[in-house]
């Protein structure tokens, strides 16, 4: 017995040695990489840059097999630059929310990334998870305040201060009806005669009465509605469409949109396109990207909030050539520039040196073309002067990286242009982007916390009504009054007040 | 006589004295039992590091999260986490919607789950016991985002078989399945014991299976017929496992299967009043708002209405029956 007892004892204090061991290393390596991690904040001059290793997050979107060679030349780079290495870390943006929200909540190696008013910007800085950048773009972001200034950049701020940098891309969009070309001319349809719904309503009988079989119109996508992507030619939907601004040369005043007439006349629209059979019956369970609806034959027409050169990538997505009718000019807001932005985590140990991997971002073009197409002559070649192209045998079925993602990484202008966009594609788009209409409200951006009950609430309300609604499936007649009587008594009207409330101190603020 | 009595006054002190040393027999105990208790400790210091020390993280819930502050420094901020659970009539209708159903659940698959497991308990052939024991069990393993896909061939509106294939049979004009709430609780009832039951079936099964058959043959002795065998031995037989099953269901009773009220109805919105349960509820609402103090208010809340109702029904069913009760 005593023996046993004895042997027992002599097996459980192994057992919990052992573990103990395994606690002990897994505890050291962090506070390794701590120390190693940690230098001092006065350190400026690249000289004196101890090594460190950024990681970065990024919307995982294309072909990216071969990111590891990508990412072994964007260090030799950064090294010699910043004296810094870069670890990319590329997250699937169905786990996006989720990976984010954890890795922010802990205090996991962290510096630089991809946020947006659609992945909880908001939250984000109201939370203290993003770094105000206010001081570190004064002192290392000379580059990003050339190319992203003024109003621009102040999409990126939450209570008058600025905790993330929009990308260079296109930062305004016109809306309007992309539409398969054959059959545009197979019925030599006036594509710069359509100029408003009512146009396109005319356009729709026509394919009801002629392609059996085929839908005249569809939303951008699945979770979208056939108003959701025009709305925009509309209002200023202030970030998240609860209170927006009516027309962009009016006042400050914020409304709830569901009850303007304005609304209920686009609603109705889109209950006339049911009736009619132009939106198809069960659009309300549609999974199916409308492109692939397109290629598959069964749809003529989708709307879309567009930018320029929109319509021959989607071609590519199609697989037939589209054309596009324009019913707005470009209109620039809040949201589409802070659609996408790079945030600097509070998880970071070394913040000054992420903002000067975010600066040459926005000024070094050979870093960018290495992110944006990969490493030339294996991922890319160059066709002409600044076109580029698959290598010979290359396709984009078998790209090893291919990762369609250079809206995403700093100033796109600064990169080279794929073969069938046109060789002005950037000159094109710089014009977009300053031609644009600016909402008056540019440079705003809503912070929910003291709301968030309301927002909440509000929520539930919207997933109920809104793209039944919007897509036609629910009649105006009964349930927009229903739907405004539930929104009233969720608390839209103190979200409304609450956003006018900020808007007034941010236009006092900005004077 | 006198020594009698001296011997019997020793032996009355050699007891006492043993009491006095027996007197501690929580240190006794100890001492004899030392090396189980020394095999309970990683077991409990495991229980306490992954069960109980995450409780401290209720807190949350009652908390205003400012990373920049840190959890423990962030404001106090009493029930406001809760508010927007009970904010509109939305609050009655998921709550309506939660406990209804899976009532339902709980009551429906019960009764299918025991009458499958006596059906197949009575198949006494091996290789079709084996063959419909899987059958039966298929469902289960299938995950809910196929099973959504499964109900949309039946009930999508222009192609569904129900609406090309049955309807016509019967002369019915085709339905509108996915923006008619009111079709929806027997939908989901009925892909729900599709899904569940089978799985509860196999435990009833093995319960089954484990009763001695001379219970059977002394009831065919004494003339029991199949029904009375069925009802006076099997069933108080298995009665322990049923009440297990049952209380330990009702304990998860505000909680639903996200995916079946999700995914089931592919995110439709018109069918929300009849298919948004809490679970739903608050994804819909913190999808994009991302607040942790709000969703730790809403679990801790669906666990402390679990809870109470465990608690509770453990005490109707021990009033009853002391041996069928978990605790």
């Amino acid at each position: 017995m005593n023996k046993r007892t004895n042997g027992m004892i002599a097996v459980l204090l192994a057992v919990i040695l052992v573990l103990a061991a395994c606690g002990g290393n897994s505890e050291g390596q962090p506070s390794n990489a701590g120390s190693t991690g940690n230098t001092d904040g006065a350190a400026g001059q690249t000289a004196e840059l101890k090594p460190y290793e950024l990681t970065v997050a990024f919307l995982s979107i294309g072909q990216i097999k071969d990111l590891p060679e990508v990412q072994a030349e964007v260090n030799k780079i950064t090294q010699a630059k910043i004296n810094a290495t870069v670890k990319f870390l590329p997250i699937d943006i169905g786990a996006w929310q989720q990976q984010m929200n954890l890795m922010l909540a802990g205090n996991e190696p962290l510096d630089i990334l991809v946020t947006s008013t659609g992945l909880n910007f908001g939250t984000q800085a109201a939370k203290g998870q993003l770094v105000e950048l206010d001081e570190l773009l004064e002192k290392y972001g000379a580059d990003i305040q050339k190319v992203v200034g003024g109003d621009v950049i102040k999409a990126g701020s939450s209570g008058g201060k600025i905790y993330a940098v929009p990308s260079v891309r296109d930062w305004a969009a016109d809306y309007g009806l992309v539409m398969r070309k054959d059959i545009v001319d197979k019925y030599q349809i006036d594509v710069d005669a359509i100029k408003s719904l009512d146009d396109m309503t005319a356009v729709f009988q026509t394919i009801k009465d002629n392609e059996p079989g085929m839908a005249a119109v569809l939303p951008e996508g699945p979770s979208f509605s056939v108003i959701q992507s025009i709305v925009g030619s509309v209002i200023d939907p202030l970030g998240d469409e609860n209170g927006v601004l009516v027309g962009f040369d009016g006042e400050l005043k914020v409304v709830n949109w569901y009850e303007t007439p304005e609304y209920a006349s686009l609603v109705k629209k889109a209950r006339d396109w049911y009736n009619a059979g132009f939106i198809p019956k069960d659009i309300s369970t549609n999974q199916t990207t409308s492109e692939q609806l397109i290629k598959a034959n069964k749809a003529f027409a989708f709307m879309a909030h567009m930018k320029p050169g929109y319509e021959s990538k989607e071609s590519l997505l199609a697989g037939t050539p589209l054309v596009a009718a324009r019913i707005s000019p470009a209109i620039s807001t809040t949201s589409s520039i802070a659609n996408i932005m790079f945030g600097i985590a509070r998880n970071s140990k070394d913040p000054e040196r992420a903002m000067m991997f975010l600066n040459l971002l926005y000024s070094d073009a050979e870093l960018v073309n290495l992110i944006d197409y990969g490493i030339k002559g294996k991922h890319y070649e160059v066709k002409e002067g600044n076109i580029i192209g698959f290598p010979a045998g290359v396709d984009s079925s078998n790209a090893t990286y291919n990762p369609t993602h250079g809206w995403m990484w700093g100033n796109q202008l600064l990169s080279h242009i794929w073969e069938g966009d046109s060789a002005d594609l950037w000159t094109k788009l710089d014009e977009f982007n300053n031609s644009a209409v600016k909402s008056k409200a540019l440079g705003f951006s809503f912070t929910a916390d003291p709301v968030k009950t309301e927002v909440a609430a509000v929520q539930n309300v919207k997933d109920q009504f809104k793209i039944g609604l919007e897509n036609g499936t629910l009649d105006p007649e009964s349930y927009l009054p229903e739907y405004i009587a539930k929104l009233k008594s969720a608390g839209m009207d103190k979200i409304v007040a609450e956003k006018q409330k900020q808007l007034d101190e941010w236009a006092a603020a900005n004077k | 006589m006198e020594t009698t009595a001296s011997a019997a006054a020793a032996k009355q002190v050699e007891r006492s004295r043993e009491a006095r040393k027996a007197r501690s027999p929580v240190l006794k105990k100890l001492k004899r039992f030392a090396p189980l208790f020394i095999m309970i400790i990683p077991g409990v210091i495991y229980l306490f590091i992954n069960n109980y020390l995450p409780m401290l993280g209720l807190m949350i819930a009652f908390k205003d999260v400012n990373f920049a502050k840190g959890i423990l420094a962030s404001d106090w901020i009493g029930f406001k986490n809760f508010e927007y659970l009970f904010k509109t009539e939305d609050a009655w209708i998921i709550t309506r919607n939660t406990l209804l159903y899976n009532i339902t659940f709980i009551i429906l698959n019960l009764i299918i789950a025991v009458g499958i497991a006596i059906l197949l308990n009575e198949v006494k052939k091996k290789v079709a016991a084996r063959f419909y024991q899987s059958i039966v069990l298929i469902p289960y393993l299938i995950s809910m985002v196929i099973v959504g896909y499964l109900a949309l061939a039946m009930l999508s509106g222009e192609t569904g078989f129900i609406n090309k294939q049955i309807l016509p049979m019967l002369g019915i004009d085709p339905v509108s399945w996915y923006s008619e709430p009111k079709h929806w609780p027997v939908i989901l009832v009925i892909v729900n014991i599709w899904k569940n039951a089978g799985y509860l079936c196999i435990i009833y099964l093995a319960a089954i299976i484990g009763i001695d058959p001379e219970y059977y043959e002394a009831a065919t002795i004494d003339g029991a017929g199949k029904w009375r065998q069925i009802t006076h031995i099997m069933i108080p037989l298995i009665m322990p496992v049923i009440t297990i099953m049952t209380l330990l269901q009702i304990g998860r009773i505000f909680y639903s299967d996200f995916g079946l009220f999700y995914q089931v109805p592919l995110n439709t919105g018109e069918l929300l009043s009849t298919t948004n349960v809490v679970d739903t509820y608050v994804y819909r609402a913190l999808i994009n708002l991302g607040d942790i103090g709000m969703s730790s208010a809403a679990g801790l809340y669906q666990s402390i209405v679990g809870f109470v109702l465990v608690l509770l029904s453990n005490y109707v069913v021990s009033k009853r029956n002391r041996d069928n009760a978990l605790f």
